[in-house]
């Protein structure tokens, strides 16, 4: 079982490393050389919104560029 | 002596019986790997066996003068756990901004790029003997020299080790997906081979692992698989708690360049174009314009694979040494 869940994760870990690094990385990023989320969205909004797809992409694809 | 002196190939086993490692080695790889491949493979010059065994002691004759020795591998232990203790120091000051962090990115870059040599000295057991006093640092260098890498020792050394058996083996060695057409192609595929969809880089060493099957190979990959999550776990935390950039600049960005480097020199430049199946034609030596230090020494790696007792730093002078035995058996030498 254990194993299992840690497969998944690791399955999944574009998509959370999207999520988990991008997302904050950007955010932190944007406020180092002050530059403002798009659409209103807030800097870690816009962030989440970014890395988040991204890793999708990666998932899917299988590769991050 | 409690350990073979070198590798052998089945054939040349069979001269000499030697006991311990040499036993190791698995059979098929020259029929097997010949049969699959689409080109012809390289081998050394068939010599006369009373030529052949002559050669050979000459040749181990000079390897027992450079085989490592635990009083002068110390060195090795303390750069490893002096470097390791500093980039974990490195964390809380430049997340308390009491140093910058671009001096530590570049010592970050450092020690993951060079960090794999004294990780390679405990895969084959060259900083302590097992059943010595120097095993213990043998084995903590192997634990924490690659953990910038998120390569746990428990899988390099078993990849490293099918690597040495089934050198330039398309299918049984771990490293042959880094084989490229050229150089620039090879630092491309470093990072292609990284990709989530990719068959290389770690993403193949779990599937050997996988094939392998035995005790330890589920052990290496359980270690694998709790290191990355853990060190995943770590940079997910740092990043989240508003240190991203440490994260990315002690952390994420150092183990990519320097797998990336590790890569290039350690697999790529001494076995291109992998088209050798024997022990005097399954590395090259060569000459680099960036110089001994920069290449890890992998120039003179042939001595390395002949007698992987022999440390990094030794292989030089052991090479040149065992220049002119090494030209009989066929082994190209005009770089160097």
């Amino acid at each position: 079982m254990g194993a299992l869940v840690i497969r998944k994760l690791l399955y999944w870990m574009p998509f959370l490393f999207g999520i988990g690094f991008i997302a904050p990385l950007t955010a932190q990023t944007m406020a180092y050389w002050q530059i403002d989320a798009p659409l209103g969205l807030s800097r870690i909004g816009f962030g989440l919104l970014f890395g988040g797809l991204w890793g999708l992409y990666a998932n899917i694809r299988g590769r991050w560029i | 002596m409690d350990r073979p002196l070198d590798d052998l190939t089945r054939e040349e086993a069979e001269d000499y019986a030697l006991p311990g490692d040499a036993g190791l080695i698995e059979g098929g790889v020259e029929g097997a790997a010949a049969e699959r491949s689409a080109f012809e493979w390289r081998h050394a010059p068939q010599l006369d066996k009373h030529v052949r065994v002559n050669l050979r002691l000459q040749e181990r004759e000079v390897a027992e003068k450079f085989m490592a020795d635990p009083k002068h591998m110390r060195i090795y232990t303390v750069l490893t756990l002096g470097c390791f203790g500093l980039w974990l120091a490195m964390f809380p000051l430049t997340m308390m901004q009491i140093i910058p962090i671009w001096p530590c990115f570049l010592f970050a870059t450092f020690i993951a790029a060079v960090g794999y040599i004294p990780s390679h000295e405990a895969m084959h057991r060259n900083i302590g003997r097992p059943g010595t006093k120097y095993h213990f640092w043998n084995e903590l260098v192997g634990q924490v020299a690659t953990l910038i890498l998120i390569f746990p020792f428990s899988m390099a050394r078993l990849m490293h080790m099918h690597h040495h058996y089934h050198c330039n083996d398309p299918v049984m060695d771990p490293d042959y997906t880094d084989g490229a057409s050229g150089p620039i192609m090879a630092w491309v595929k470093t990072w292609l081979n990284r990709q989530p969809g990719a068959d290389g880089s770690i993403h193949h060493y779990k599937r050997c692992l996988e094939r392998i099957g035995t005790p330890e190979a589920q052990v290496a990959l359980r270690d694998t698989m709790l290191l990355q999550l853990g060190s995943m776990g770590f940079l997910f935390a740092l990043a989240w708690s508003g240190y991203a950039f440490v994260a990315c600049f002690l952390f994420w960005l150092p183990r990519h360049l320097g797998l990336s480097y590790i890569r290039y020199w350690l697999s790529w430049a001494p076995h291109h174009p992998r088209d050798g199946l024997d022990r005097y034609t399954n590395t090259r030596v060569f000459r680099t314009w960036v110089g001994h230090w920069l290449s890890l020494g992998m120039q003179y790696h042939i001595v390395h694979h002949l007698y992987p007792g022999i440390p990094n730093h030794a292989t030089k002078y052991a090479y040149y040494e065992m220049k002119p035995i090494l030209e009989q058996r066929g082994v190209d030498c005009s770089p160097l």
